[in-house]
C-alpha cells in the first residue's frame, strides 16, 4: 500500500502538559510501523499521523493508540476532553492548602529556635539543628522547592527515582561541600546582591512551576523551563540523563540556598579548619533536614495517581504558590527595596 | 435535590475554611500577635547606654532581634552591640541594607557593629533573608 493512499487521521491528546511531554508522545506515535507523518501540535493539543486501520472506526483507532500511550500517562481521544471538572477540584485543594500554610506559620510563631539551648556543639547539634531548620522558615525556601519539583516530575510519571536522586545529591554534596569549606577555610558566601539574585530567581521558578500545577493556565505552560526544541529532539534519546541530572543538580544547588541555618552550619565547619570535620557537620545537618524534606518530597507517592491526584496537585501547586511569593517578597526586603512585611 | 444541598454545604464550608484561614494567617503574619513583648505598645527597653564616648545599642539575635525596636540618639557615635546565644537561625546573618551591613555572626558571642554618626531617622534591619526585622529610631 502506497503512502498516499493512508489516511490522515487527526486526534486530540489529553495528558501532554510540557514541551518534553509533545516529543515524547511524538516519538512514542513514530515508532508505531502502521503510522507515518506523525505531528503533533502541542498548543492545540492536537495530533494527526496517516495510517491505515482498514474498517476500524476513530474511537476505535483513539483506543488502541491510546493503550500504547497511556503508558506514557497520555491518551488519545476523538472529541476534546471536558476539562470543567478540574475548577470543583479547588473546593477540596483550596482549605487544604490554607491549613497547611496555617500549619507553617503556626510553627513559625512557636519560636521552636528558643527551645534549642546549645552553647556547645556536639556531634548531634548539627542533626538537631537540621531538624529545627526543616520546620523553621527554611522550609519555604527549601521545602518549597523541593515540593514544586517533586510533584511536577510526579506529574509526568516519576514518583520515585528523581525525588531520591535529589535527596542522594543534597546528602553527598553537602559532606564534600562541607569539608571543602573546612579545609579551604573560607565558605562560598554571596553578597547580598548575589542572595537576592538567587532568592529571587528561585522564587521565580517556584512560582512558574506552582502555577503549573495548578494545571489551569495553559498558556503559561510555554515558561516552563524546558530545553529548546532542537535540542531536546537528540536529547530524547538521552531523556533519561535530563531526568537524572536535574534532580542532582537541584539537590547540589540547595547548599547554596540562602537559609540562615545552612548558613550558620557552613560558618561552623568553616571554623573547624579540618575537613572531616566539616564534612560530617554538614552531613549531620542534611541528615537532620532530611526527614521533613522527605515527607514533602514522596507525598507524591499514591498521590500522584488515583482519583484525588487533581487534589493533591492543585493543592501542592498552592502551597508553592504561597511559599513562591514569600521567598520573593523576603528577598525584596533583606536587600532594602521594601520594608519588612512578614514578622515572626 | 438532597445531594445537592450536600453539595451547597460541603462548598459553603471550603469557602469558610479558606476564609478563616487567610483571615487567621494574616493576622499572624502581619501584625504583633504571639510576639515575644509585643513591642511598639509597651515603653522603651532600656537596652541603649554609653561607654567610653560611644552610644551602644545592645540587641540580642536568636529566633529573631529582640528588642525589635529601639529609641536612640542621633548625631552621637553609636556602636551596635548584637549578642547572639547559640544561634543558628536567620538571625544569625545580620543585614542593614541601608549602611550595606550584611555580617554573618557567631553562633555564641558578642559582635560590635560600627554605625557611625547617625542622623535623626529609622533604621531598619532585618535577618539574612528578610523575615526577622528590627528598627532603631535616632531621635
Amino acid at each position: 500500500m502506497t503512502e498516499s493512499k493512508k489516511q490522515i487521521h487527526n486526534f486530540h491528546v489529553n495528558g501532554m502538559h510540557c514541551k518534553s511531554c509533545v516529543l515524547v508522545t511524538e516519538h512514542t506515535l513514530d515508532e508505531i510501523p502502521n503510522l507515518s507523518d506523525v505531528k503533533v501540535n502541542g498548543h492545540k493539543q492536537t495530533v494527526s499521523f496517516r495510517g491505515d486501520f482498514g474498517e476500524k472506526t476513530e474511537e476505535e483507532v483513539a483506543s488502541e493508540l491510546t493503550k500504547i500511550l497511556s503508558k506514557k500517562g497520555y491518551t488519545l481521544s476523538v472529541e476534546k476532553k471536558n476539562l470543567n471538572k478540574n475548577w470543583e477540584e479547588f473546593w477540596i485543594a483550596g482549605p487544604l492548602a490554607v491549613l497547611f500554610v496555617l500549619f507553617f506559620v503556626l510553627l513559625q510563631k512557636m519560636g521552636l529556635v528558643n527551645l534549642m539551648n546549645t552553647n556547645e556543639m556536639n556531634i548531634f547539634t548539627p542533626l538537631l539543628i537540621g531538624i529545627v531548620a526543616s520546620v523553621s522558615s527554611c522550609m519555604a525556601v527549601v521545602g518549597g522547592l523541593v515540593l514544586s519539583m517533586s510533584a511536577t516530575f510526579a506529574k509526568e510519571g516519576e514518583k520515585v527515582r528523581p525525588q531520591v536522586l535529589f535527596h542522594v545529591g543534597r546528602i553527598v554534596s553537602f559532606f564534600l561541600l562541607g569539608g571543602m569549606i573546612g579545609a579551604i577555610g573560607s565558605a562560598f558566601q554571596l553578597n547580598a546582591f548575589g542572595t537576592f539574585s538567587l532568592s529571587f530567581l528561585v522564587g521565580i521558578v517556584m512560582l512558574i512551576m506552582g502555577i503549573n500545577l495548578l494545571d489551569v493556565f495553559h498558556g503559561v505552560k510555554r515558561f516552563q523551563l524546558a530545553m529548546p526544541k532542537f535540542l531536546s529532539k537528540q536529547a530524547l534519546k538521552t531523556s533519561d540523563m535530563a531526568h537524572t541530572i536535574t534532580p542532582l543538580l537541584v539537590g547540589v544547588a540547595t547548599f547554596f540556598l540562602p537559609c540562615g541555618f545552612t548558613q550558620s552550619m557552613q560558618m561552623y565547619a568553616l571554623s573547624t579548619g579540618d575537613f572531616m570535620k566539616g564534612g560530617i557537620t554538614m552531613l549531620a545537618f542534611a541528615l537532620g533536614t532530611f526527614p521533613a524534606l522527605a515527607v514533602l518530597s514522596f507525598s507524591g507517592i499514591g498521590l500522584a495517581e488515583g482519583r484525588n491526584k487533581g487534589v493533591f496537585f492543585k493543592t501542592a501547586g498552592i502551597v508553592v504558590i504561597a511559599f513562591a511569593l514569600f521567598n520573593i517578597i523576603n528577598s525584596f526586603v533583606a536587600i532594602g527595596l521594601i520594608k519588612n512585611v512578614f514578622s515572626f | 435535590m438532597f445531594s445537592l444541598f450536600n453539595d451547597m454545604s460541603s462548598k459553603t464550608i471550603s469557602l469558610l475554611i479558606i476564609l478563616a484561614g487567610i483571615a487567621v494567617s494574616g493576622l499572624i503574619f502581619f501584625s504583633d500577635f504571639g510576639n515575644k513583648e509585643g513591642e511598639g505598645v509597651v515603653p522603651q527597653k532600656n537596652n541603649v547606654y554609653i561607654q567610653d564616648g560611644k552610644q551602644i545599642i545592645q540587641i540580642t539575635a536568636k529566633g529573631g532581634f529582640e528588642p525589635a525596636s529601639t529609641i536612640a540618639k542621633a548625631g552621637v557615635p553609636t556602636t551596635l552591640r548584637i549578642t547572639t546565644e547559640g544561634t543558628f537561625d536567620c538571625s544569625s546573618v545580620i543585614s542593614i541594607p541601608e549602611l550595606k551591613i550584611r555580617q554573618n555572626l557567631p553562633s555564641s558571642g558578642t559582635t560590635d557593629i560600627d554605625l557611625g554618626v547617625r542622623p535623626a531617622g529609622v533604621l531598619d534591619g532585618t535577618c539574612g533573608m528578610g523575615m526577622y526585622p528590627f528598627t532603631i529610631e535616632f531621635k
